[in-house]
């Protein structure tokens, strides 16, 4: 009953996807084209692949991800088509690809399920780590690193670009999952305190230490903000999570303030962007730009938005990128960010909510971190776009243009839909 | 393990909620003035492609109109048929230069309501004419034609008035401007220069510039003695060589550098006629301050003139200025000094005396019509302000009579009307006189004839330099301009 539902709901998404492409094929005077019904094709492929999989290998599993999933690439796609039809082209076979690549991860855990990768944390670890490090390759190699808009988060590869940074969140989460399972209990018991707040031996609790410093130098180094605070967030929620000791909030809390007056002493680029978010119009030609232009855009949407191909989202920068929330503010108004952010709570709703029947140590804090790391990326890229925090430069899953975004969000939701299918075995 | 993690759903769905509080401040609250911000180019973009008002004159002739695109029939392009000739009057609807004139006053009228919006839609749906309205305005075209061919390349300003309703017949300030030049995007080069010329042609001097009245300026010191009952025509004044100023080393002399008159005396009345300085400094000394500021002041100047155009407040100082300073209440009865008047201000008094002593609220539109062409609105004449009374204004009605009839404003004379005038020669320091005449006609018209007031302001001399006079400059473009009124079949 369950996959038979998700089925009817992909058909939905599926058919939203076609009918935005289809509303801006006759506002913009795209004319009537193949793009309708190749659209309709490319998210009964890609979704279908992936819940086909689920049927065949976890038919017990949540049927609302997917759909969730669906509709959110729907929205995103339809502001892309609009914005770029090359574009929407090439995220179209990201998709197919994206769809694909989950349905294999599916397949391959088709037996022991997720259980089995409890196995394998350090094999993730180094995974992750060297991911994060690959964008670092200078660039005679024939896989080197590339800079784009002052971040260095991009491989290239024979003319084709990636970011390792989306899918190397998804092998840390993995290896948090597994050391926590095994080394939860020894962390929860505290041997000294600090500042009235209690702290288990540093032996347990050195490797995520360890872990944690490595990804951020990284980060810090490739000028990547967004991608910083997520990962933190996803170290310190997890702790939170396998000890049950709120000194973990507290430390990280205190540790994210002080690092962020540090930074915004020491980084020209991050004191720009603080600025830029506390007195946007200040400098409204240069640094305040963005988010200025995504202002106006969303301002000019009001409740029901200009419709469909009736602004003018071009004039944001990265609006098909970052900014793909201020394109859909504007297009689709009130009603229409509303919706999108809705979304994304019952996503990370039903993620929590899998995290929370699953008995399974392992696979409880898999489900946990996996939805820490959508809902913080979610939550950081639309607080950035709404000027409630600065702008972190993250791309906002399913909806942004981005191959590597769209693989490593697809993954992340066959691998909750996995743990769900399991759920309350042991 | 479980309670961390609803702790931390919680958290999450509280940040959620968050995010919906701020897209609805940014696109609710905020979002207006994210979206009228005249950064925000949306706005601008399709506000100048969209269709506007038309603008009409009281004799039919379209001064503004939107004109659809071939090709697409939901962009419009603002046009403006007569150029330079209503400049200063409708303005311009510009994408980079913002809107002024009518355009900008009368924006809520000129502009269409036919949108995609929600409102838009259901307003259509109950029958409401969304179309864009249009004006009808009080000007003559033939008349504002004649006024601007008069004036010529000359920098200054020509207003012509219905003294009995306040309605604007002409208005004309040079140097003027083509307004269709500044629409478009590729604008700003010929829009900077604009702005940057020195001749500043985009300033509308009829209204928004002011100057020293001189000599026009008698007609209120002549006001205020015949109001306060200080002298009457008849007073006779001595007639010096000059006039020494009490105080100071000033000294005041006649436009002639002599008496004004053959004798050692004159009465008021030739003094008004001849323009006497010597005289009028004398009677400015008699009023008082109080009377005289007070007098101006009932005519509008310190006072914002109620008008559909930008005007500049013309301005004099306060009485107690003139505590121990009769030389500067003298200079002041004479309109030097630190008297300054726009032009508008010079033709409201002059239409004050015309229209037995009441200044009627000037306006320039005259009705507003719906794309059906039915009247939605009417302009009624109010009357601004009662400057002088009834007897006060046709005593210096008849004096500004002979004025054409046997003074300094003959130039103005109209065959067979009785035309009344008062000519200007305001000095200016380090530089040529501006050439000032006001007047109206007919005196005393018959009950239903229609009567006309006009002011003419030549900036530096015009075209004769050094010896430009009032009465040798200003008073034949007012000529014109009456004659063409005149010989209008009714």
């Amino acid at each position: 009953m369950n996959r038979n539902a998700e089925a009817s709901l992909l058909v939905g998404a599926s058919l939203l996807a076609s009918l935005g492409v289809a509303m801006v094929n006759f506002t913009l005077g795209r004319g009537f084209d193949a793009q309708v019904a190749l659209t309709f094709v490319v998210w009964i492929l890609s979704f279908g692949s992936v819940s086909l999989a689920l049927r065949r290998w976890a038919p017990a599993a949540n049927p609302y991800l997917l759909p969730l999933a669906a509709i959110l690439a729907a929205i995103g796609f339809t502001e892309i088509y609009r914005l770029d039809a090359d574009l929407a082209a090439i995220q179209r076979w990201s998709l197919l690809l994206a769809g694909a690549a989950a349905a294999l991860v599916l397949f391959l855990l088709r037996g022991e399920g997720v259980r089995q990768l409890r196995r394998y944390r350090y094999l993730f670890l180094t995974v992750g780590v060297l991911l994060l490090l690959l964008p670092l390759l200078p660039d005679s190699f024939p896989i080197h690193g590339a800079e784009i808009n002052g971040s260095r988060l991009w491989v290239r590869f024979r003319g084709l670009s990636f970011q390792p940074g989306e899918l190397a969140k998804l092998f840390l989460a993995l290896f948090l999952a597994s050391y926590l399972a095994d080394n939860h209990v020894a962390m929860s018991v505290h041997t000294r305190r600090v500042f009235g707040l209690g702290f288990p031996p540093l032996r347990h609790f050195g490797p995520i230490i360890i872990a944690g410093g490595v990804a951020f130098i990284v980060l810090v180094y490739q000028r990547d903000l967004g991608a910083s605070l997520l990962l933190f967030a996803l170290f310190v929620g997890m702790a939170y999570i396998a000890t049950g000791r709120r000194s973990y909030l507290a430390a990280g809390g205190l540790f994210v303030a002080v690092s962020g007056v540090v930074a915004y002493q020491a980084f020209a680029h991050v004191q720009r962007r603080v600025d830029a978010w506390i007195r946007p119009f200040d400098d409204y030609s240069d640094t305040g730009y963005q988010i200025v232009q995504a202002l106006f855009a969303m301002g000019s949407g009001s409740i029901s938005g200009s419709g469909i191909g009736l602004g003018r989202p071009d004039l944001i920068p990265a609006a098909a990128t970052d900014f793909i929330f201020a394109a859909v503010a504007e297009e689709m108004g009130f009603a229409g960010s509303v919706a999108v952010i809705a979304a994304y709570a019952l996503l990370v709703a039903a993620g929590f909510g899998i995290a929370l029947r699953t008995r399974d140590v392992f696979r409880k804090f898999l489900a946990a971190s996996l939805t820490i790391v959508l809902g913080v990326q979610t939550l950081l890229i639309l607080a950035g776009v709404l000027r409630l925090f600065p702008v972190t430069g993250i791309t906002l899953p399913f909806m942004s243009y981005g191959g590597s975004s769209l693989l490593a969000n697809m993954i992340l939701v066959a691998l909750l839909a996995r743990i769900s299918h399991t759920g309350r075995s042991v | 393990m479980n309670p961390p993690i609803r702790h931390l759903a919680l958290l999450m769905f509280l940040s959620f909620l968050l995010l919906v509080a701020a897209t609805t401040y940014q696109q609710l609250i905020a979002g207006p003035d994210y979206r009228d911000d005249p950064r925000n180019l949306r706005v601008a973009t399709t506000r100048i492609g969209r269709e506007r008002g038309t603008i009409i004159t009281r004799d039919g002739a379209v001064v503004a109109e939107s004109i659809q695109d071939e090709n697409d029939p939901t962009v419009f392009q603002r046009s403006y048929p007569y150029g330079e000739l209503y400049a200063h009057i409708v303005g311009y609807d510009s994408l980079l230069f913002g809107t002024t004139g009518l355009e900008a006053t009368r924006s809520d009228d000129l502009t269409s309501y036919r949108d995609a919006t929600i409102s838009g839609v259901l307003s259509a749906l109950f029958g409401d004419d969304l179309r864009p309205k249009g004006l009808r305005l009080t000007i003559d075209n033939n008349l504002q034609q004649i006024a601007s061919d008069a004036l010529g390349k000359q920098r200054g300003a020509v207003i012509a008035i219905d003294p009995a309703t306040g309605a604007i017949l002409a208005l004309v300030s040079k140097p003027s401007f083509d307004p269709n030049a500044l629409i478009g995007i590729g604008a700003a080069g010929l829009g900077q220069a604009l702005e940057e010329d020195a001749a500043i042609p985009l300033l509308n001097r009829a209204t928004s510039q002011s100057y020293a009245p001189g000599s026009i300026f008698k007609i209120i010191t002549l006001s205020a003695a015949l109001q306060n009952g200080v002298a009457n025509p008849s007073t006779i004044f001595s007639d010096p060589t000059s006039l020494d100023l009490p105080g100071s080393t000033a000294v005041i002399r006649n436009f002639s550098r002599n008496r004004c008159t053959a004798g050692d005396s004159v009465s008021l009345e030739d003094a008004f006629i001849r323009s006497c300085n010597t005289t009028f400094a004398q009677l400015g000394m008699d009023i008082g301050a109080d009377g005289l500021v007070g007098q101006a002041e009932e005519f509008g100047f310190n006072r914002d003139i109620p008008f559909e155009l930008q005007t500049l407040t013309s301005s004099l100082p306060q009485p107690n200025t003139f505590d121990f300073n009769d030389a500067g209440l003298a200079q002041t009865a004479i309109g030097q000094r630190d008297v300054q008047a726009t032009p508008l201000q010079m033709l409201l008094a002059t239409a004050a005396v015309a229209n037995g002593g009441d200044i009627m609220a000037p306006f320039v539109v005259e009705e507003v019509f719906t794309a059906g062409a039915d009247v939605v609105s009417r302009t009624e004449p109010t009357v601004w302000r009662k400057a002088i009374g009834r007897a006060t204004a046709d005593t210096i009605a008849g004096l500004m009579e002979r004025v054409v009839t046997s003074g300094t404003g003959r130039r103005a004379a109209v065959p067979n009307i009785r035309i009344a005038g008062k000519t200007g020669t305001a000095e200016v320091p380090d530089s040529t006189p501006h050439a000032w005449f006001v007047g109206f006609g007919p005196v005393a018209p018959n009950p239903g004839e229609d009567q006309i007031a006009i002011v003419v302001i030549v900036e530096s001399g015009g075209d004769i330099g050094e010896s430009a006079t009032g009465g040798a400059l200003a008073a034949p473009i007012a000529q014109q301009v009456l004659a063409a009124f005149f010989s209008i079949p009714k």
